[in-house]
């Protein structure tokens, strides 16, 4: 149960998440509480995903609101979705997407700001329909937002490295912007830390995860690799 | 003798080189300002986007979109299209191997009032006087600043800060570090939000209408005059809540804060005809009486 191997199956995770584990990832985990709890994580958020996908569960409204806002604005998809008679909406999206790589960036970010948020203002039962909800938001915080982050990072810079040389304002703001955001989630993932049960808390974090997504969907749209 | 005549050769061939400079700037200068007129009807739609450089919208009288602008170098281009009733206006970079100063661009654009506005620019500033149309705003760093103006606006910023003087309609309204301040506002619904900006909300609540203020940390401070009718509901999760409105218990039985934690306010002055929703993370939020 060494670091380096939590890292490499960390590693594993993020760069084949839907895959499946290695002969020594495996391994790894038998003997591995920590990454036996990240891998039930991932399987239940995969598990919603296709339940989603097989139920045409609805999304509260605040999620799809913000969800379609974003990939409108960024030309992942046009006109209704919900019409699409090609599967599920989160598959419609997901199938759309020829910058998956970085949308799914601000995608997962909203996401997880879902789950952690609980859905409470629309779904009294979400509970029972995100079963894990009390794992990320309250036993495993840390280690799915370390995971989440440490992708984004990687989004991020390349978002970034691609933006206009000459527009020195725009990229010192994005990244000052970047660092504001990053600080707020930090404070409001504490703040649930403490307070796992007040809803209040909960939405601040949610809306602080909304705001990074935001700030990716911008600075992707500055960037060189708009168009792609 | 010859020291004099020296010094008059030497005063006549700087005067001379000081007025070729200055006409070479004047033909350079000429080279990059460029004028664009559009006849147009009824309410136009208005596109602008320019990365850099400071954009400056009025309305005007006549039926004609007319734009005034000036290049930072010839390593930027404008593009103009007319499309019917809809004006496209784009600041193309040709070259991205050149100062920032090089690659702005300024615009006067004088519209029919009744013009709807689409801008994006990411720094310099936007300013929009007396146009009645609706209007979009997407910035990153460019400060705004709007003037008796009315409509629905919808702004998205990064980092820019947004003041709006004397703005009827609706207001839709979303920074990360931006700064709002609605000064005279007629506006009965109103939504601002931003993360470590301050919202400052100085005008009178409308029967009927709905203000949602949100931050993260900053102030958000609201004025009321004694004649306002309004419901306040008022939370700082970790932060401060002072108030001056002599609010009584709420009588529209809105739903009491969901936290344990938040400081919170909650209350109706006069009739409760408005619907005041104030909430920070960690933020002061005042109430203020308006002298």
């Amino acid at each position: 149960m060494s670091p380096t191997q939590c890292a490499q199956f960390e590693r594993i995770l993020e760069e084949q998440p839907d895959g499946p584990l290695t002969v020594d990832a495996a391994a790894h985990m038998k003997g591995c509480a920590d990454c036996r709890l990240l891998w039930s994580d991932m399987e239940a958020i995969r598990t919603v995903a296709m339940e989603w996908g097989g139920q045409e569960v609805e999304p509260p409204e605040y999620l799809w609101s913000a969800l379609r806002r974003q990939l409108e604005s960024e030309g992942l998809i046009r006109g209704s979705i919900r019409e699409s008679s090609q599967g599920s909406w989160l598959s419609a999206w997901f199938g759309a997407a020829p910058r998956w790589a970085l949308a799914g960036a601000s995608i997962s970010l909203l996401l997880i700001a879902a789950m952690l948020a609980g859905y409470q203002k629309n779904e009294p039962n979400a509970a029972a329909q995100i079963p894990m909800r009390l794992s990320i938001s309250v036993a495993r915080p840390k280690l799915v937002a370390a995971d989440l982050g440490k992708a984004l990072d990687g989004d991020l810079k390349q978002v970034f490295d691609s933006l206009p040389e000459g527009n020195t304002v725009l990229t010192s703001s994005l990244r000052e912007n970047l660092g504001i955001v990053d600080n707020l989630i930090a404070v409001c993932e504490q703040s649930v830390r403490e307070q796992p049960d007040d809803p209040m808390a909960r939405d601040y974090l949610y809306g602080a995860y909304e705001q990074k997504a935001v700030l990716l969907a911008t600075a992707m749209d500055r960037s060189a690799l708009e168009g792609r | 003798m010859k020291g004099r005549v020296g010094s008059v050769v030497c005063l006549r061939l700087s005067g001379t080189a000081l007025v070729a400079l200055f006409l070479a700037a004047s033909v350079h200068a000429q080279v990059r300002r460029f004028e664009r007129h559009f006849t147009v009807q009824g309410k136009p739609v208005v596109t602008v986007q320019n990365a850099t450089g400071r954009i400056q919208v009025r309305a005007w009288d006549k039926q004609e979109v007319m734009i005034v602008g000036q290049r930072g170098s010839t390593n930027v281009e404008v593009d103009t299209e007319q499309a019917g009733n809809r004006i496209e206006i784009a600041t193309r970079v040709i070259s991205d191997n050149a100062n920032p100063d090089a690659l702005r661009a300024d615009y006067d654009i004088s519209v029919p009032a009744e013009s709807e506005l689409q801008v994006r620019s990411d720094s310099g500033n936007v300013t929009v006087d007396s146009v009645h149309g609706d209007m979009s705003f997407d910035t990153v760093a460019a400060d705004l600043a709007l003037q008796d103006v009315e409509g629905y606006l919808v702004v998205k910023s990064i980092g820019g800060s947004t003041i709006c003087t004397r703005c009827s309609g609706r207001l839709d309204a979303t920074s990360i570090s931006g700064d709002f301040k609605l000064l005279q506002p007629t506006m009965d619904n109103v939504r601002v939000q931003t993360s470590s900006g301050n919202i400052f909300f100085d005008g009178s609540f409308m029967n009927r209408g709905i203000y949602v203020l949100k931050n993260y940390s900053g102030t958000i401070e609201v004025r009321f005059s004694s004649t306002d009718s309004f419901d306040v509901r008022a939370t700082s999760l970790y932060g401060n809540v002072i108030n001056q409105a002599p609010v009584v218990p709420d009588r529209h039985s809105m739903p009491a804060p969901r936290s344990g934690l938040a400081k919170s306010l909650f209350g109706t002055m006069n009739d409760g005809r408005a619907k005041v929703e104030l909430s920070s993370f960690s933020g002061t939020i005042k109430i203020s009486k308006r002298e």
